[in-house]
């Protein structure tokens, strides 16, 4: 029996992947375990493998689409078997057999995103209340994700906020303008709306264009990644939106130097050999930064949210660039539990394989040059976060104790903020509590 | 009940026999020259003339009915038109003796009735009276279509009998410059100023309230006597035996007050001309006979009945003269059988199947008008000529009239494209009137002596306690004395006000709201009303109509079936009929039962709501029972007040400060926010705001869902505009009340509010009322009445599901359907 091959869904958050590279071609003999293609959200690489043995009887994307989740992407079965009904045709995507034949290809959490899909598409049959309706509209949010919940599955007011609450939001313009598209769109204004700025360059399109442009001879256009352009879109606009700006200063590192050679000696006994400064310098902001609450935050056009716990994001450098997965709730974890998180996190971005979901809702980010022997630089704004802490390089600093000239280490801090919702001193002192407990670090351990 | 009154077994259980008295029968045989001393020859001729401008008036309406045409002029008429030719000399005769203080009440046949009746009081009246009648009419709207018209330049009499004509003409041709605007038409046309009352396309409708028009006169102390024109066939509705038997009440006579014990000055006129419609009513459709026998079953007065040849003016004339000397000696009421015939048939598409040609042309050898001609000239008071100039001079005067009556620009019908709320705002007066008349009202002591105004006095008005408890029933301020409250207050305040139904005196009504009432106020205002829900309804509509104001109360709101047509009819239309001319200051009290089965505790709100004309309100707290009350007490329009039995004795919890001591009004129409919220809304009418607020307050404390409660109050008028700004705030609503859910009014306003505020309706509004079934014994009641899980259910259901909630009851779609598919 022919069995389709869906685009997975990695996280709440994704509607589309792209086909980076199909390691089959139609045709091709598949065993279980087969990659059958690499795909990339904007923000992470997965490959999929066939799950079935069989023939790749179709493969209805090519490598760049764009392919929203849930759909069939190929067909695997045997020598001249119909795949006709497999088929995702826009709009008309033959529902049902998504249905029907998802849980057996998706994971299990899949299956009841599924059925929200099913009525995403079949837009006819998706009903309303006229409350939910308006109350999206304000909100800018699309109202075909929306899971009723009210009697017969209608769409109420709550189900709304709940949908508001997860993010796939259109502001006002985009909404309309977008209207009747099936194009998906990525969200770059407030909380991530998908603005009418957003409308004019689908993904897909993008992507076509740049593969078109691979003409030249005096050099190679590479088609920027996905990934990479997020980067840069990321970047260019926490420039362009932010009013950000950098204070530097150092501590003195002797305190947390000792601290790490005492479990650096004592690896065995403990189990915290692997604990490094980075990890220190973390844990150290987590607990600072709840009293600085502005820059925990994110600059929202004409608000601020202020968030309750620190979700702080950690810069991780891959092959594919930057990403900056975020531990959550950092403030109540140990220090070894912030080291090994971190790792984790790391090494999960580096595979490709970091979930998309802990890519977002950071309030603020730790990067750090210091390996690569920077002494002071400027961070760029992870907006809408108001703040960005760069952790530099040691140096050996003097400084005069008791008459005499003495050199001690000192770690550099580069702290970007937002001027729009942070004032200098306050940033300032955000950055000598950072000091202090840097400095007396036994102190805060023990707090 | 009255103590008074001994029902003694030693009297009552004596043998013995009814005993009646003959009653006379055609018994007038007076020659034109023994009349001549009681007539001049002007009286005679006038009353010739009087018939001759009925028979022309209805000839020219037989014409243009089954013509199109009369005297050449061309009109089509497509409303109706009950003719009464062959009846002129009954209608003069009764007349003749009338003045503009007596009123007569008629029917569906009335034509005849009223001409009479105002040509007798255009010749009574001054020509300064008639002018300022004329003039003062309508500011003058339909006097100026006639002015300065009248054949003989500057005389009044013959203006005025041109404008009587006209008024009449223009309203059966539905002009607006008709009696009443044309909005009543054929059978309602009437002109109060000649005291011309409503006449009723209700077969005996009349009879009721004419009834209590002569209670508004001997209440009242009015001059002048009532009579009720019906037919003969009338005599075979309900209604007109209650009228009979209430208007000859014995505590009248016998416990009444001095200068008010006189029987009732009252006519119960029967004109007999044989048949209803086709039905025959001696031989046929009826058992008595000869009409007249009836009375002799009423009173021992056998209500003075008498049959009277209405064939002839001058017997009936006599006949008046020896009825209206009884009623201003000894009272009434009197009956009177005037036999009469009439020539055409009940209206000009009825073939006459039922009655042979012969009997025609042999009452027709009868005819009134040949025959008194004859015997005037034969007695040599004038001569043949002198009617045929008379005639002439008629048919003159009514091509006149004809063609003033169908000219659309002096004659013009209501624009109701240039101004389409004419008839809406006459459907209610809207003013308010703190005393019908202005003078001291009869009553038996100081208010501040009355035993309930000083038990009250000790009551707590507000109850709930310092502490949030509520305050016990012996001590806190109820509902029923909320009413009380309000409606002793109106007793001191306007003289004309009378309360009456059943077992309202010493009983004090069935639910005591009237307790105490007794000791203030005197029994001509305020008496205990024999059994007859469509006596008590229809008289107060004519006590109304006459310029009172009344308190009729019918106990179970189940009996208004019992008094449909005058409270459906009569109560709701008259206002509008007549243009606004009369005023409807009535308050029919009615209560919902609970315990006492299928009909005695059905909610009946929604069938009041569904006609046109009634106010229909229902407080539920004693600060809203004594404001809606002084509302509707202080108001000119008719008013149901729907009361709960469950709920008499409950105290005030909503506002603040308890019952005000003082006068106060709650607007009727304004729904009142008894419990704010923001989740969901729920409205109710009735006592089931009560069930609502426990549906709130487990909403609230078990799934956390804010409910606001709003109570309806009201239910016509409505003002939407709380509701909806409530709905546009929760989006959700729930509306329950008591009343059966099929046509109840709920579903209007749920629709109202679906209409008005869709765009922010998370879901659609839903009714609960209860069961489309009978009302169960007590013990069953709440499987038929909406209760607070119920609310709950239909949220859960259809509205807002409630995470682990699991409903009781079956509000599915599918129940839903299966239920109206069997009709439940």
């Amino acid at each position: 029996m022919a069995t389709p091959v869906i685009m997975p869904r990695q996280g709440q958050s994704v509607e589309s992947c792209i086909i980076a590279k199909w390691h089959k071609k139609k045709g091709d003999q598949i065993n279980v375990g087969d990659q059958l293609f690499t795909y990339e959200t904007d923000k992470a690489t997965f490959d999929e493998e066939a799950t079935v043995a069989g023939t790749l009887l179709e493969v209805f994307f090519e490598e760049g689409d764009d392919v929203e989740c849930l759909l069939n992407v190929c067909v695997i079965g045997e020598a001249g078997e119909d795949v006709s009904a497999f088929r995702p045709a826009g709009d008309d995507v033959a529902a049902p057999v998504a249905a029907e034949t998802a849980p057996q290809a998706a994971a299990p959490a899949a299956t009841e995103v599924v059925a929200a899909k099913v009525s995403d598409t079949a837009k006819d049959n998706l009903f309303i209340s006229p409350r939910a309706k308006n109350h999206a509209e304000k909100l800018g949010v699309d109202t075909r994700f929306a899971e009723g919940s009210g009697p017969n599955g209608r769409v109420i007011e709550r189900d709304i906020e709940a949908l508001a609450q997860s993010g796939v939001a259109f502001t006002k313009a985009a909404q309309t303008a977008a209207a009747g598209s099936s194009d998906k769109f990525e969200g770059t204004g407030i909380g991530g709306r998908v603005t009418t700025g957003d409308l004019k360059k689908p993904v897909a399109q993008a992507v076509a264009e740049a593969m078109n442009a691979q003409e030249g001879v005096a050099y190679t256009d590479v088609p920027l990644t996905n990934i990479r352009k997020v980067i840069s879109k990321a970047m260019h606009n926490s420039l362009a939106s932010t009013a950000q700006l950098t204070l530097n200063t150092s501590f003195d590192a002797t305190e947390i130097m000792a601290y790490r050679k005492k479990l650096k000696a004592n690896a065995e006994k403990l189990g915290l050999g692997n604990i490094t400064l980075n990890d220190i310098v973390l844990y150290a902001v987590s607990r600072t930064l709840l009293a600085h609450q502005d820059l925990n935050a994110n600059m929202l056009d004409d608000k601020m949210r202020i968030f309750n716990h620190v979700n702080l994001g950690v810069a991780v450098d891959t092959p594919r660039g930057l990403m900056v997965p975020n531990i959550f709730c950092a403030e109540l974890k140990s220090l070894a539990e912030i080291s090994a998180e971190t790792k984790d996190l790391a090494k999960a971005c580096q595979g490709g394989t970091i979930s998309p979901d802990l890519l977002s809702g950071g309030s603020f980010t730790v990067t750090n040059l210091g390996s690569f022997g920077i002494e002071s630089f400027t961070p760029v704004l992870n907006a809408p976060q108001t703040g960005i802490l760069g952790v530099d390089t040691i140096v050996q600093k003097a400084k005069e104790v008791d008459g005499e000239i003495v050199f001690y280490p000192a770690m550099g801090l580069s702290l970007t903020f937002d001027h729009r919702a942070v004032d200098g001193a306050p940033a300032a002192k955000f950055l000598q509590d950072l000091k202090a407990n840097l400095e007396n670090f036994s102190v805060l351990l023990a707090k | 009940m009255p103590k008074s009154q001994f029902m003694d077994p030693d009297v009552l259980r004596k043998p013995g026999f009814v005993e009646f008295e003959p009653i006379p029968v055609n018994q007038y045989n007076k020659t034109i020259k023994e009349e001549s001393k009681n007539f001049s020859k002007d009286d005679f001729l006038r009353i010739y003339r009087d018939m001759a401008i009925i028979r022309e008036f209805e000839q020219m309406l037989l014409d243009i009915k089954t013509k199109s045409e009369y005297q050449g002029i061309n009109y089509n008429n497509p409303g109706p038109a009950h003719l009464s030719l062959g009846q002129e000399a009954s209608a003069v005769g009764q007349a003749y003796l009338l003045d503009k203080n007596d009123y007569i009440f008629g029917s569906h046949r009335s034509h005849g009735e009223i001409l009479a009746k105002g040509l007798s009081c255009i010749h009574k009246l001054d020509d300064k009276e008639l002018l300022a009648d004329m003039e003062g009419f309508f500011d003058g709207r339909t006097y100026k279509v006639v002015e300065g018209k009248e054949k003989d330049k500057g005389n009044v009499k013959d203006l005025a009998i041109d404008f009587l004509l006209y008024g009449a003409l223009a309203e059966i041709f539905a002009r607006e410059t008709g009696f009443n605007k044309g909005l009543g038409g054929s059978m309602h046309a009437f002109f109060t100023p000649f005291g011309i009352y409503p006449n009723n396309a209700i077969v005996g409708g009349s009879a009721t309230i004419a009834m209590g028009a002569s209670l508004f006169k001997r209440i009242n102390g009015k001059p002048g006597v009532v009579v009720s024109n019906v037919g003969d066939a009338s005599m075979g509705r309900g209604p007109v035996w209650e009228a009979l038997n209430m208007g000859a009440m014995d505590q009248i006579t016998q416990l009444w007050e001095e200068g008010h014990n006189k029987g009732l000055p009252i006519i119960f006129n029967f004109f007999n001309n044989l048949y209803g419609m086709g039905g025959q009513t001696v031989g046929e459709t009826m058992a008595y006979n000869i009409l007249a026998r009836v009375g002799a079953g009423v009173s021992p007065t056998q209500l003075h009945a008498e049959r009277v040849d209405g064939y002839n003016p001058l017997a009936v004339i006599d006949a008046m003269r020896r009825k209206l000397e009884i009623i201003n000696n000894q009272g009434g009421p009197v009956l009177m059988d005037t036999l009469t015939y009439r020539m055409t048939g009940h209206s000009p598409s009825d073939a006459s199947t039922y009655r042979t040609k012969e009997e025609v042309e042999k009452w027709a050898e009868h005819d009134v008008l040949v025959n008194f001609e004859k015997k005037l000239v034969e007695a040599k008071i004038a001569k043949a000529d002198d009617f045929a100039a008379m005639r002439a001079d008629i048919t003159e005067r009514m091509i006149k009239i004809v063609k003033l009556a169908i000219d659309d620009n002096v004659s013009p019908r209501m624009d109701l494209v240039k101004n389409p709320n004419i008839i809406a705002d006459l459907m209610f007066s809207n003013q308010k009137i703190a005393k019908m008349e202005d003078r001291t009202p009869d009553v038996l002591m100081p208010k501040e002596e009355n035993p309930r105004v000083q038990k009250i006095a000790k009551k707590e008005r507000f109850g709930i306690d310092a502490n949030g408890k509520p305050v016990s029933k012996n001590k806190v301020y109820q509902l029923r004395d909320g009413l009380f409250e309000a409606i002793i207050d109106k007793f001191y305040e306007d003289p004309t006000l009378v309360a009456y139904g059943e077992d309202n005196r010493d009983w004090g009504g069935a639910y005591a709201v009237y307790q105490g009432l007794t000791e203030s106020i005197p029994y001509h205002r305020f008496f205990n009303s024999p059994i007859s829900e469509s006596a008590i309804a229809g008289s107060a509509v004519g006590y109304a109509m006459s310029g009172g104001r009344v308190i009729a109360e019918i106990m179970y709101c189940d009996f208004i079936g019992c008094c449909g047509d005058e409270i459906f009819n009569q109560l709701a239309k008259w206002q509008s009929m007549s243009a606004g001319v009369l005023k409807m200051p009535v308050v029919i009290r009615v209560s919902v039962g609970s315990k006492y089965g299928a009909q005695h505790s059905q909610d009946w709100t929604s069938m009041c709501a569904h006609v046109p004309g009634l106010k229909v309100v229902f407080p539920v707290t004693p600060y809203d029972a004594k404001g809606i009350m002084n509302s509707a007490l202080n108001g000119t329009d008719p008013v149901i007040v729907f009361e709960s039995q469950r709920i008499y004795d409950v105290g005030e919890q909503f506002h603040e400060g308890g019952v005000p001591e003082g006068y106060y009004e709650v607007e009727i129409g304004e729904p009142d926010v008894k419990k704010e919220g923001k989740d969901v809304t729920i409205l109710t009418i009735g006592a089931t705001l009560y069930r609502a607020l426990d549906a709130a307050k487990e909403l609230e404390e078990k799934y956390g869902i804010s409910c606001e409660v709003i109570d309806a109050r009201t239910i016509v008028p409505f003002n939407y505009e709380k509701v909806l700004e409530s709905v546009k705030k929760t989006g959700r609503i729930v509306l329950a009340s008591d009343a059966c859910t099929r046509g109840s009014a709920l579903n209007t306003i749920a629709q109202n509010i679906t209409e008005m505020a869709f765009d922010y309706l998370d879901a659609p509004p839903v009714v609960v009322g209860a069961q489309n079934w009978i009302t169960p014994c007590h013990e069953l009641e709440t499987a038929f009445f909406p209760q607070k899980e119920w609310i709950i259910d239909a949220i859960h259901e259809k509205i807002l599901p409630l995470p682990g909630y699991v409903a009781t009851h079956n509000f599915t779609e599918t129940e839903q359907i299966r239920k109206n598919k069997l009709g439940l």
